[in-house]
């Protein structure tokens, strides 16, 4: 997290447009020299996503996908994904009826000249110099054992100004009945280790008073049992139970609260701490059904932790293709809701707040309830013997959360919106060959 | 005894399920249908990716159909 680098953001989509277009010039040429005969067995999916939130964060994310299966069976995957945010994000605090003065991350006081912003009367207070850089690049591996039997392992390695991580998984599948059903099974491993930009705040810790301790790290394990069984000639479905579980330092180290008295004038900030482990627990459910010109699938997701939250998610999407299937559309609707954190609370109250030993106003613990709207378009491109050979597509999503279970602020508070809503949108360009 | 109810009711879907699984299912030259890109369950990595990303930055909640990260938890 750092200052705008909107020249990286720039840097980003170029390179991303010439992969995108280098790739699609390969589609035109017969393999004829040896390194595209090698290439005719790789396939390529690349795409281009362009984020935007109203009045907060954009992001510009290019995805490079490479993969090779090989006649065994087995199959070896790439990918290397970059990301770059900038904008303005919600430090944590509620809005008040006076002024907020705050700090960036990396400021030393109140009054540190460019580390400082000011938050206008009623409005969500927001860095608005909020910037980061994510680049991550994860390898998979699939390795047939025996007929029924196969192995499959991946890595991942992410790298964020702020943030490194790296995690491990392995799996093992077992085909059964004719190979329409297959139970896996697999385990995962990841090490993360966080430097905030600034220090670490002491947690719970006043913001005023600028305590910071050094780096911090957390690390987690999961467990992921799979089923997936053809029902008829058109019918497909998966179940999913997953868990897993990370210790150490789950804070964000950029929220603080707002500490206020009984009339609704803050009386100070002080920084979030949650519990230092989490345990998750999921059921999902995939189904996927075709017919001659369509398709559609229906996911469902049930999710709850030690933390208090229990989510469910709903995600419905439709294809249709064209008579001469070379072109198709693809609406999305997804439905997401989840109860809030048991130490969630949007303020604190200064009578109450040295009590507390855990706590955090971060908006995405609270109640909340998400829609998003998809739609894509795809076109299928041909070699010049005519063959299926690659696809284009755009994808456009528009993202709307709202909060609920909303607290009423008091006295001073009365009247602000201390809930806004957050709308994003996301457009999406896209090539696979 | 809530929780042994719950693992009767396990155990009883889980045998259902695999002996219901014993009938289900079609021969090798049927699966043209289910051999579609488009009914590949993960035949959109980079879509799910690129969602996931978004949910996970956004939401509480992630993962469930493969391997969930932490993340950084700060965006």
């Amino acid at each position: 997290m750092k200052r705008d680098e909107g020249g990286v953001r720039r840097r980003l989509i170029a390179a991303s447009c010439a992969l995108l277009s280098a790739s699609a010039g390969r589609t035109e040429e017969a393999p004829n020299t040896g390194v595209q005969r090698a290439l005719t067995d790789w396939s390529l999916d690349s795409a281009l996503a362009y984020y935007h939130e109203d009045g907060r964060v954009q992001a510009v994310e290019p995805v490079v996908s490479v993969s090779k299966a090989y006649g065994d069976g087995a199959s070896i995957g790439l990918n290397l994904t970059f990301d770059a945010l900038s904008g303005a994000s919600p430090n944590g605090a509620s809005p008040s009826s006076t002024p907020q003065t705050f700090a960036s991350p990396s400021g030393k006081s109140l009054t540190g000249g460019k580390h400082s912003y000011t938050t206008a009367p009623g409005d969500l207070p927001e860095d608005p110099h909020y910037s980061d850089l994510r680049a991550a690049l994860g390898v998979d591996w699939t390795l047939p054992l025996e007929r029924l039997l196969t192995a499959g392992f991946g890595a991942k390695l992410s790298y964020e100004d702020d943030f490194y991580s790296g995690s491990v998984n392995a799996s093992i599948a077992r085909d059964f009945n004719q190979k329409n059903t297959t139970v896996s099974f697999g385990a995962s491993y990841e090490a993360d280790s966080l430097h905030p930009i600034g220090g670490t705040p002491v947690p719970l810790s006043s913001y005023a008073l600028f305590e910071k301790t050094g780096n911090q790290s957390k690390d987690g394990a999961g467990l992921l049992l799979n089923l997936t069984q053809v029902m008829s000639r058109n019918w497909l479905s998966e179940v999913s139970l997953s868990l897993d579980r990370f210790t150490g330092y789950l804070n964000d180290p950029y929220k603080i609260i707002s500490v206020i008295d009984a009339s609704g004038d803050v009386r100070g900030y002080i920084y979030e701490n949650r519990p230092d482990s989490r345990t998750r627990r999921s059921v999902y459910l995939d189904n996927r059904v075709a017919w001659e010109r369509s398709s559609t699938g229906l996911s469902l997701r049930y999710m709850t932790d030690d933390w208090g939250i229990h989510s469910e998610t709903a995600q419905l999407h439709l294809r249709w293709w064209t008579a001469e299937r070379d072109k198709y559309v693809q609406p999305t609707l997804r439905w997401y809701r989840q109860s809030a954190a048991s130490f969630y609370s949007p303020w604190l109250f200064d009578s109450t707040a040295p009590q507390l030993s855990t706590a955090s106003s971060d908006s995405r613990l609270a109640a909340l309830q998400a829609l998003t709207y998809g739609l894509k378009y795809g076109i299928k491109l041909r070699d010049k013997l005519g063959r299926e050979s690659s696809e284009f597509n755009v994808r456009i999503e528009y993202y709307q959360q709202t909060q609920e279970n909303r607290l009423p602020g008091p006295g001073t508070l009365r009247g602000l919106d201390l809930y806004p809503d957050l709308k994003a949108i996301l457009v999406q360009i896209g090539f696979s060959y | 005894m809530n929780r042994r109810v719950l693992s009767l009711f396990l155990i009883i879907g889980a045998a259902a399920l695999a002996s219901g699984c014993v009938s289900l299912g079609v021969k090798p030259w049927q699966r043209d249908l289910l051999s579609r890109q488009d009914m590949q369950l993960n035949g959109n990595v980079l879509d799910d990716a690129i969602d996931d990303h978004l949910y996970f930055s956004k939401e509480a909640s992630s993962g469930g159909r493969s391997f969930a990260g932490g993340g950084c938890g700060c965006n």
